[in-house]
């Protein structure tokens, strides 16, 4: 019988994300960015700094390694609660969701222009 | 062997109150299983906040940087955007910090002890190893970098 080896990749997305969401937060320190205040990492040229450019890419994994990483965690609890007979409904859920969030994710990266 | 009718699983499943209960196994001095509740309750609202802010980053995109700017207009002093950022933060920090304790833990086999003869009063050699120390770094970690990340947020 065969095994899952999601599990394996539920903590390889985990010590990718330690890093990925460093930098993430990071980019909002004022005294990293040069600014006076948080909300100043939040106008518009500092964020197009942070995607618009070659660290788009960086943004683009940080958002598909936390939706799988997010949503497989999630499948696990439900299928706890509901039990494995639900199973290939909730993977489809989670998987129309992957799909969605990635695309909207991709557009807001891709999509975005100059300030 | 499970009969006509019988349910072909184990029954295992505690239900989803047994989630949110850090008390649910009645014993003394566990913070352990309070860590799990914590880690779970905080990751599924972390899923939630995901979709949350995957949808906002995006307005740039799909509605220009003039609905972004007034937007941010409100991340400024005590507002419900900042509330909501600190709110994320610690969510955030202290997923992530007990995440680290857990790779350490399960993952890497670290702090975890030797295994041992049982012996009374029967408690685990894991339950005495060095992993409850990293917890308890876990805890006092959350508490101050939630607290500096206030500070970046509200100042």
């Amino acid at each position: 019988m065969g095994y899952s080896r999601i599990q394996l990749w539920q903590y390889i997305t985990a010590i990718l994300l330690i890093f990925l969401l460093a930098w993430h937060f990071a980019s909002r320190l004022p005294f990293l960015r040069g600014v006076e205040s948080f909300a100043e990492t939040l106008a518009p040229d500092k964020v197009y700094e942070d995607v618009g450019g070659a660290t788009g890419i960086l943004a683009l994994a940080l958002a598909y390694t936390a939706l799988f990483h997010g949503l497989n965690g999630l499948r696990g609890i439900l299928l706890e609660w509901l039990g494995p007979s639900r199973k290939p409904v909730i993977n489809t859920v989670i998987i129309i969701l992957f799909i969605v969030f990635a695309g909207l994710a991709t557009y807001g990266v891709t999509g975005i222009t100059k300030p | 062997m499970a009969g006509k009718g019988e349910r072909r699983f184990l029954k295992n499943m505690p239900g989803w109150r047994a989630s949110f209960n850090p008390w649910i196994l009645r014993l003394p001095n566990n913070p352990e299983r309070l860590a799990f509740v914590l880690h779970r309750i905080t990751g599924i609202l972390l899923v939630l906040i995901l979709f949350v802010h995957i949808t906002f980053t995006t307005t740039p995109a799909t509605r220009g940087w003039e609905f972004w700017v007034e937007e941010i207009k409100r991340a400024q002093g005590i507002t419900p955007v900042t509330l909501y950022f600190f709110i994320f933060a610690g969510i955030a920090i202290f997923h992530g910090l007990n995440g680290i304790r857990l790779l350490l833990v399960e993952f890497l086999g670290c702090c975890v002890g030797k295994p041992e003869k049982p012996k009374p009063p029967y408690i685990s050699a894991t339950l005495r190893a060095s992993q409850r120390t990293l917890l308890y770094i876990v805890f006092a970690l959350w508490i101050v970098l939630w607290m500096i990340a206030g500070y970046i947020i509200f100042t």
